[in-house]
């Protein structure tokens, strides 16, 4: 039997679950597709209801995985294949080549500031731009910069400028197998794309955006450095709307996402109150159909955002909206549920809050792993009750959003990792004694 | 509300969360401050059978179906509608207009029959003959389903 | 080859007050390959306001249509979006409900006919675009209308209810492709989806003439030069609506409205008879100018 675990994923769930068994003794792969770990938590501004800063939360933990001696870190890289069973998987892991040594890069970031090629950031969901050599985010680990060969024009100058002479072309993608005992799964989630509801205008209207659009908008390393403006000509928005249940608890055959996703009526409080202290004279409304802040600190945090920061709670749902190609304001039209008469508000920014699902590739690594999903396509439990977080598979686990919105929030994630790693634990104990 | 539930297009209120999108895309709701899809589907839900039933109140819906369309929960709000026209008309609540085109459809077969212009352009420019409905069978099929009954209830 | 033999449902409208409708689809079918066979003797698809009274008359009446055309082994080809909504909406039900659909066949069985779902029913844009296709339709075009700025109607009933019309996107797609397909140019403006308000004609014309405004009003936002429609009920709300409209709510369009298989008979080279002019009340003469612009 192996003393080995692979992590699939590394977000705050993965991060925390490597943690949990590597300071037991077992080794840990900590498998990442992205360039670094981090996950959604490296997106976001502040955390609710405490509105602590994420990084300053993440970074100490992201800082302990790639120091600890038990964790290794496989970033830039993907799960190819799985065989065995409990206690002896084999796995093979392709790590897809930086075109820079890890060994010799210092992480100072001199080549990004020289290349001339300027991509859309995925890291920013795209409304930011990044340089074809880059590194994710500025607090990344492994803090080593990633050539984007697809977008790469073969200018030569990041190989020139680099004092470590870490540019290195002629990489190769690497295969290793690696035998462990274990796997757990972590991989989150991704938002649910509104432009799947034309009448929202997301994807034509420039001033309508998503959620995590505006997480990167406020956050102080995200495009504009902090500063709410819109994205249509630069201008601070003085009305912004935020609009709930994107495509979540929508029965409709094309939609097919019936649940609650669990979080979005927290984070966009979070965001309502985050806008309202970046700018005290901003107008914020929020359309809801319920305001669901179960658990400690939720609702009271929804109080005050009332009654201290004057945020507005409407309790209708927007059918559509539409654009003044003049201004790029947008105008909804909705019953206001007080007066039961239908208004029209013009606003110059609204956020939608969309539906999460699962990470984009789950059908593919849950036929590698040979793991059963639900049908929504989120990690199926062996046992939802009484065994929540082992997978089909004897042996494979999972935390975290990728089971579905029973999640929460990064408590939630956080728990759910440690648990997993017990869950380990237990299971390559009873391995190890029979 | 179970009333209209038990027809077969008014299942859809039981479903209804009062979530106010049927209201917020009816292109009606926008200019007739009395029209209210989501109100309406409340005062169901609420038992307020006199009012839902009642004069203007079934009658502004164009069934354009866009709230059937937007509804997330198969509130089914465009179909009900016609649920609860149909419990209006039994109380004898029939606009002119519709009755006007009931009797037609009794009397001739259409809702409309072509305008004496119409017969004669027909005539005129080559479209041959105005086209003939078979009346004995659509009265045969109304007398069956008590529709002239219906309809003399609301002259 | 697609069968392109088709069930001819006129409805009532049409011959009521638009006989140009049938008289321009009777002159493109044969041209295109379509042979439209009457079916005599055909009853009232019963719309809306009949539905409004009740449920089994309706589907009995429409579901007799659809019984005449399986027996005369043919799909139903339907011009009007209200009557196709009707026996598309009556053809699902039956199909799918069997209590339901034996309810009906007692009625039907009075009049010596059951129904057995063996037919479909299709609208004229679907299938100029599914069994015409755009080739032979371009090919058909002799006298293109150079650069025509076109809003395009669909109508809601072309694609609403997505449940039944669950073709929904081809409706629409469908119907800007043949229009582009004339040499016009489909506009996109912002309520393009939205009512006419056509359905409260004759029922409540206030509020009916409140919805067509709003429709006109994003129509000419986009700056065209006229209005295709594809139902009678939407052309006769935007049509004669805008000089309703000029008398009781002082607004002014000047936006002609034409129905689709006029645009199309313009364009294979076929002219409007002075007649078939006179029957549009915002005059058409912007686009009889335009007719054959090379």
């Amino acid at each position: 039997m192996e003393k080995a675990v692979m992590v699939i994923g590394g977000g705050v769930g993965g991060i925390q679950a490597s943690l949990d068994l590597a300071n037991r003794g077992f080794k840990v792969y900590l498998v990442e597709r992205n360039p670094s770990i981090g996950g959604r938590m490296a997106q976001l501004d502040k955390t609710f209801p405490t509105m602590d800063c994420s990084m300053c939360i993440l970074a100490p933990k992201m800082i302990e995985c790639s120091h600890h001696p038990n964790v290794q870190l496989l970033t830039y890289s993907e799960i190819k294949e799985v065989k065995g069973s409990v206690g002896n998987f084999k796995v093979k892991v392709l790590k897809k080549p930086r075109y820079v040594d890890e060994k010799k890069c210092t992480g100072c970031g001199i080549c990004s500031e020289n290349c001339p090629t300027e991509v859309p950031n995925e890291f920013d969901e795209s409304i930011g731009v990044r340089k074809a050599i880059y590194m994710l985010f500025p607090q990344a680990v492994p803090r080593v910069a990633v050539i984007d060969k697809e977008s790469c024009v073969e200018c030569g100058l990041c190989d020139k400028v680099c004092p470590a002479g870490a540019v290195n072309r002629e990489q190769q993608p690497e295969e290793v197998e690696l035998d462990v005992g274990a796997i757990v799964v972590a991989t989150g989630f991704d938002m649910f794309d509104p432009s799947a509801i034309p009448q929202y205008g997301y994807g034509r209207f420039k001033n309508v955006i998503t959620a995590m659009e505006l997480e990167r908008l406020l956050c102080a390393s995200g495009p504009t450095g902090g500063h709410l403006i819109r994205p249509s000509e630069g201008k601070i928005p003085r009305h912004l709307a935020f609009i709930q249940c994107v495509g979540s608890r929508d029965r409709r055959d094309w939609i097919n996402h019936p649940y609650c996703s669990s979080i979005c009526c927290k984070y966009a409080v979070k965001d309502a109150v985050l806008i309202k202290e970046h700018k005290t004279d901003s107008r914020v409304t929020i359309f809801y159909i319920d305001m669901r802040a179960f658990g400690r600190g939720f609702q009271e945090f929804v109080n005050r955002a009332k009654s201290e920061f004057g945020i507005e709670f409407i309790r209708s749902n927007p059918g559509e909206i539409s654009e003044d190609p003049k201004t790029n304001n947008l105008a909804i039209s909705f019953e206001d549920p007080i007066t039961r008469t239908v208004q029209n508000i013009s606003f110059d920014m609204v956020v939608l809050c969309p539906a999460l699902v699962p990470s984009k590739g789950m059908p593919e690594l849950a036929k590698t792993l040979g793991m059963e999903l639900d049908n929504y396509g989120f990690v199926k439990s062996q046992d939802s009750v009484r065994k929540p977080l082992d997978t089909t598979v004897p042996g494979i686990f999972c935390c975290g959003y990728c089971l579905g919105p029973k999640t929460g929030d990064i408590p939630d994630s956080i728990t759910q990792g440690s648990a997993t790693a017990a869950r380990v634990f237990e299971v390559l104990a009873e391995e190890g004694a029979s | 509300m179970h009333q209209v539930a038990n027809t077969p297009r008014g299942r859809g209120v039981l479903a209804c969360i009062q979530c106010g999108r049927c209201t917020n895309s009816c292109p009606v709701a926008r200019v007739v401050q009395e029209h209210n899809p989501r109100k309406l589907m409340e005062m169901i839900i609420l038992g307020l059978r006199s009012d839902v039933l009642s004069e203007q109140l079934p009658w502004y819906c164009l069934s354009c179906f866009t709230c059937l369309d937007r509804c997330p929960q198969g509130g089914d709000v465009g179909e009900t509608i016609f649920a609860i026209r149909n419990l209006a008309v039994r109380q004898g609540n029939i606009p002119e207009g519709i009755l006007a085109q009931a009797k037609n459809l009794f009397e001739n077969g259409r809702v409309v029959t072509p305008s004496r212009m119409a017969l004669v352009q027909r005539e005129k420019y080559g479209l041959g003959r105005e086209p003939v409905v078979d009346v004995e069978i659509v009265q045969k099929i109304l007398r069956r389903t008590s529709f002239d009954r219906l309809i003399n209830k609301g002259s | 080859m697609k069968p392109m033999k088709y069930a001819f449902f006129l409805g009532c409208l049409i011959p009521a007050r638009e006989p140009q409708y049938e008289n321009s689809v009777r002159k493109i079918a044969p041209e295109l390959g379509m042979e439209l066979v009457e079916m005599e003797g055909a009853n009232c698809c019963a719309p809306f306001s009949i539905q409004s009274l009740d449920y089994v008359s309706w589907l009995a009446l429409a579901a007799r249509n659809l019984c005449m055309a399986e027996q005369m082994n043919l799909n139903i080809l339907a011009l009007c979006n209200d009557c196709y909504e009707s026996l598309l909406a009556t053809n699902t039900i039956l199909k799918e409900n069997h209590e339901v659909r034996d309810k009906v066949n007692e009625i039907l069985a009075d009049v010596g006919l059951e129904f057995k779902g063996k037919t479909d029913v299709k609208i004229f844009s679907d299938a100029l675009y599914e069994d015409v296709g755009i080739k032979r339709v371009k090919d058909a075009v002799k006298k293109p209308f150079n650069g025509l700025r076109v809003a395009v109607q669909p109508g809601c009933h072309l694609t609403k209810p997505k449940r039944i019309h669950f073709k929904q996107q081809m409706g629409v797609i469908a119907l800007d492709e043949l229009v582009n397909a004339t040499g016009a140019v489909s506009v996109p403006y912002e309520r393009k989806d939205a009512c006419c308000g056509g359905p409260l004609r004759g029922i409540n014309d206030e509020v009916a003439l409140r919805v067509a405004k709003q429709k006109l009003d994003s129509i000419r936002a986009a700056g065209v030069d006229c209005i295709v429609t594809v139902c009678p009920f939407c052309f006769l709300e935007l049509d004669m609506g805008q000089l309703e409209i000029r008398r009781h709510l002082k607004e002014e369009y000047d936006l002609p409205v034409l129905n689709f298989a006029d645009l199309l008979r313009m364009a294979m080279g076929m002219k409007l008879e002075n007649w078939e002019i006179k029957a549009h009340r915002i005059p058409i003469t912007k686009i009889l100018n335009m007719a054959g612009a090379k």
